[in-house]
């Protein structure tokens, strides 16, 4: 029988033992020195080939034979020569993927390693920040397993890359050495300009200082952290600015002319042109984040929300947030984005709507009509209902508790300083497919993995710790925000596919919702079990745009059940055309989300817009169902021939015609184009079942 | 007794309402160009009263109004329903009726709905989202009937 070897790039080639032979040969020469028949036989002898074996072991073997037949010299020359055809290798496989990613339809889809990148267009910059991510992933790896070995033993750390090379858990953003990303409070800003975070600006005194040094300092901070960037206090210090400037009852008159130039604008162009400049500012491509630009949340309030976050706060004049003002501004921001938005592709800021429901009802009814008006007019922004204002969540997708809604003068106020320091995902499809392979119960393995996600998780923060410790972190250090109020987050992914296998129905029925409650229940528990003064942990459904992808991948080729593409971010089945609006609301309701602490937005694909009565009426089905947190989706075109953006899901561009369109659909919480989405996603949002407008 | 094929939660059929439209078998109108041919047979669950009273449980508290769809072979039984579902609801839900009929059946009472779309479908003048359609909807107040046609020709406008 013919021996077969296995070489590098997997491709089986008949065994050549004339190969090995001159390779030892040619090491012996290159010290000077040579191998007789003999000496090759005897060395040789050592060598074990079996069918299947990959080239490098048999280069292992010959380096164990070279040693054990005492040819020290020439053991070592073959390490050098090896190490040096792996170094040749690697710049080999940078080029290719150099060449590849040129190639590529767009940027996300040449990305190999983290494809969500919220990128326009591939370029020098783009391809620049690709190249060291595979770096990244193994300097990371090696910081936590070091760590993890110190911490927990060897064991775990191998156990760890065990379950992480087999997919059984994924961790996130493993390209980037910040951490994830934080809901800031801007109070340190205020006081102190931003060079307690390396920057050189002092403290904003006027309304154009403001402006300028808030794009500044959102710069800074977003460029210490992997993800978003979520200034929740952003419209109440500006108005705090235009109050200084034009009086605190300034916008009763903002049609009053108070430019003297030439111009002569009014009030509300000089405002409205700052929020030009603030946000057409920050959606540039960012060097510093190799041309993707930052990600920027800002948070709503009604009245009671506003209130009850801000009613301590005080501002350096010692003067108190003033609600009546704040709410024309918030207003006057929300119509003015919105009607921006039909003039330019615009993705951030990402917006989310605070309202406290009471009695079924929005408790501030004038912003619960607003809310359904904004929908109504074809706004695209999160809604983020509690009924008692001791949650918020301002970081387009991480809900938090409110610990501390107290005022201090160092740090303001304290309840929108928060965030996630970094985020571990589980498998849940792999895990409860992969024990049923095994014959034993799952809640046995999940048990062990989501106790290893934690060690790991705790692992990470004593590396975030050693980095504060050597001051690498001055956006704790300044205040923005703070270790002890930051996540550490257990995702989860393929829930519902892990049900599907399970024979549940993916309704609302009793065996679905007790087989969520039990897989979340577990994390719940083992997050409150873990849960120490500086550690907190929370648990998220992660908008899995580009993991989602990655699992239903890597599960097919491993012979897993696999049903789609793309691993749902929702407790329904994205294409099921029988699941409908009510019970969309109902799936991601109390029942499904209690456990799941650290939120999950309810994405609610429609295919047109509705009248305000009409979402006034969802607002209510939310608060009555208990989903906290969603957004209409309403795919807008771009006309690729004449550039004109539309609110509604057209086939023909109204103005010139043309079918070249693109669509603007949300993905993990921001507009974009279907077209920049990496290929496997683009498939998933054609896919996706957008509620019909029937004919009838 | 009539039968429905499936249910769904639709916004665009019933103006600024939140609307379960039920879809009812054995339609009789066959018109050409129909856009659910399969409404023509009849097969389905039957659309008893404890049918209806599951769908209720289910979706009652979450939507403004209840919508048959079609029904013609059975108009009695539509406006018994129809009543059933005001009676059960304490009136808060509204009742609609699309049926394909130009006119409303003598045996049923207006009073038993809120909303009413009349007219068979005609491909050439279109639905009633086309300015030709040959379609009407009306609202119905005390058992006045006011033609409400133009909302969805201007939601038209409004949305292409």
């Amino acid at each position: 029988m013919e021996t077969f070897i296995i070489k590098r790039d997997g491709k089986r080639e008949a065994f050549s033992l004339d190969k090995i032979k001159n390779a030892i040969r040619k090491a012996f020469l290159s010290v000077g020195s040579f191998a007789t028949d003999d000496i090759v036989t005897n060395i040789l002898c050592r060598v074990n080939i079996t069918d299947g074996v990959t080239v490098e072991e048999i280069q292992n073997q010959v380096e164990v034979a070279l040693m054990a037949e005492r040819y020290y010299a020439v053991a070592k020359s073959f390490m050098l020569y090896r190490q040096k055809h792996l170094e040749d290798r690697e710049v080999r496989d940078k080029l290719a993927f150099l060449m590849d990613y040129c190639d590529a339809q767009n940027a996300a889809s040449g990305s190999k390693y983290d494809s969500n990148a919220n990128v326009e267009n591939k370029n020098m910059a783009t391809l620049i920040g690709e190249l060291p991510k595979s770096n990244f992933i193994r300097l990371n790896r090696r910081m936590l397993t070091d760590r993890l070995k110190e911490m927990y033993g060897k064991e775990v750390s191998d156990r760890y890359i065990s379950l992480l090379n087999n997919h059984f858990i994924y961790k996130n953003d493993e390209t980037s050495l910040s951490n994830y990303c934080a809901s800031i409070t801007m109070y340190p800003w205020l006081i102190g300009g931003t060079t307690s975070v390396g920057g050189n600006s002092k403290a904003p005194t006027n309304l154009k200082s403001f402006c300028g040094g808030f794009i500044n300092m959102v710069f800074i901070v977003s460029s210490m952290l992997s993800g978003a960037c979520a200034t929740p206090e952003f419209l109440m210090y500006m108005n705090y600015f235009i109050g200084l400037e034009y009086g605190e009852d300034y916008y009763l008159d903002a049609d009053k002319v108070v430019d003297l130039s030439k111009k002569q604008r009014t009030l509300d162009k000089v405002i409205t042109d700052y929020f030009e400049q603030i946000v057409y500012s920050i959606n540039q491509p960012t060097g510093a984040r190799n041309f993707q630009a930052v990600f920027w949340n800002i948070s709503y309030y009604d009245r009671y929300y506003f209130e009850s976050l801000f009613e301590h706060f005080i501002f350096p004049n010692g003067s108190k947030p003033h609600w009546e003002s704040v709410s024309w501004l918030q207003r006057r921001f929300m119509k003015w984005f919105n009607l921006e938005r039909t003039k330019s592709i615009l993705t951030f800021p990402v917006e989310t709507m605070a309202l406290l429901s009471e009695n079924g009802e929005v408790k501030d009814k004038e912003y619960g009509d607003f809310t359904a008006e904004m929908y109504a007019e074809g706004h695209s922004f999160f809604t983020y209902m509690s009924d008692n204002a001791d949650s918020l969540s301002s970081c387009c997708r991480l809900r938090n508790e409110i610990t501390d809604n107290g005022f201090s003068y160092t740090l303001g106020a304290g309840g929108v300083s928060t965030g996630s320091k970094s985020v571990l995902t589980i498998n849940l499809n792999r895990c409860i497919q992969d024990s049923a392979r095994k014959g034993q119960h799952y809640l046995f393995f999940l048990e062990e993995v989501v106790d290893l996600v934690h060690k790991v998780q705790i692992a990470y923060n004593e590396n975030l710790k050693y980095m504060l410790d050597k001051g690498m972190l001055p956006l704790f250090d300044a205040g923005y925000i703070n270790m002890s109020r930051q996540y550490l987050t257990i995702g989860v992914n393929g829930l519902v596919e892990a049900a599907e296998f399970l024979g549940i129905a993916i309704t609302d029925n009793p065996s679905y919702a007790e087989f969520v409650q039990q897989v979340l229940g577990l994390i719940e528990a083992y997050n409150k079990k873990y849960r120490t003064k500086e550690l907190m942990f929370n648990c998220e459904m992660i908008p899995a745009e580009n993991v989602g992808v990655k699992h239903a991948k890597w599960d097919k080729q491993d012979g897993y059940t696999v049903k789609r593409d793309c691993y749902n971010s929702y407790f329904y089945v994205v294409e099921d055309e029988a699941t409908n609006i009510i019970d969309k609301f109902r799936l991601h309701g109390r029942k499904y989300i209690e456990h799941l602490t650290g939120g999950s937005a309810l994405h609610m694909n429609l295919d047109e817009h509705l009248s305000k009565a009409q979402y006034q009426k969802l607002l209510r089905v939310a608060i009555q169902e208990g989903c906290n947190y969603f957004t209409f989706n309403i795919p807008n075109t771009v006309c690729n021939s004449c550039g004109h953006i539309d609110k509604h899901n057209l086939k023909e561009c109204p103005v010139c015609k043309s079918h070249d369109l693109d669509y603007l659909t949300r993905i993990i919480g921001y507009m974009k184009r279907v077209s920049n989405f990496s290929e496997s996603r683009q498939k998933e949002a054609a896919k996706r079942h957008y509620a019909a407008v029937s004919e009838l | 007794m009539l039968r429905f094929q499936s249910y769904d939660i639709v916004f665009q059929e019933v103006p600024n309402e939140v609307t379960l439209a039920i879809n009812l078998a054995n339609c009789p109108n066959g018109c050409k160009g129909c856009h659910s041919p399969h409404l023509q047979q009849d097969t389905g669950e039957w659309l008893t009263e404890s049918a209806l009273d599951s769908l209720l449980a289910a979706y009652g508290g979450a939507v403004t109004c209840i919508c048959f769809m079609g029904g013609d072979a059975d108009p009695r039984e539509v406006d018994r329903l129809a009543r059933y579902v005001r009676a059960m609801s304490g009136s808060k839900l509204k009742t609609a009726w699309y049926s394909g009929k130009s006119r409303f059946p003598d045996s049923c009472a207006l009073s038993s709905f809120d909303y009413l779309k009349l007219g068979p479908y005609v491909e050439q003048l279109g639905g009633l989202r086309s300015p030709t359609t040959n379609q009407r909807f009306y609202r119905i107040d005390n058992g006045q009937l006011t033609d409400c046609t133009g909302l969805f020709t201007k939601q038209q406008s409004a949305t292409r």
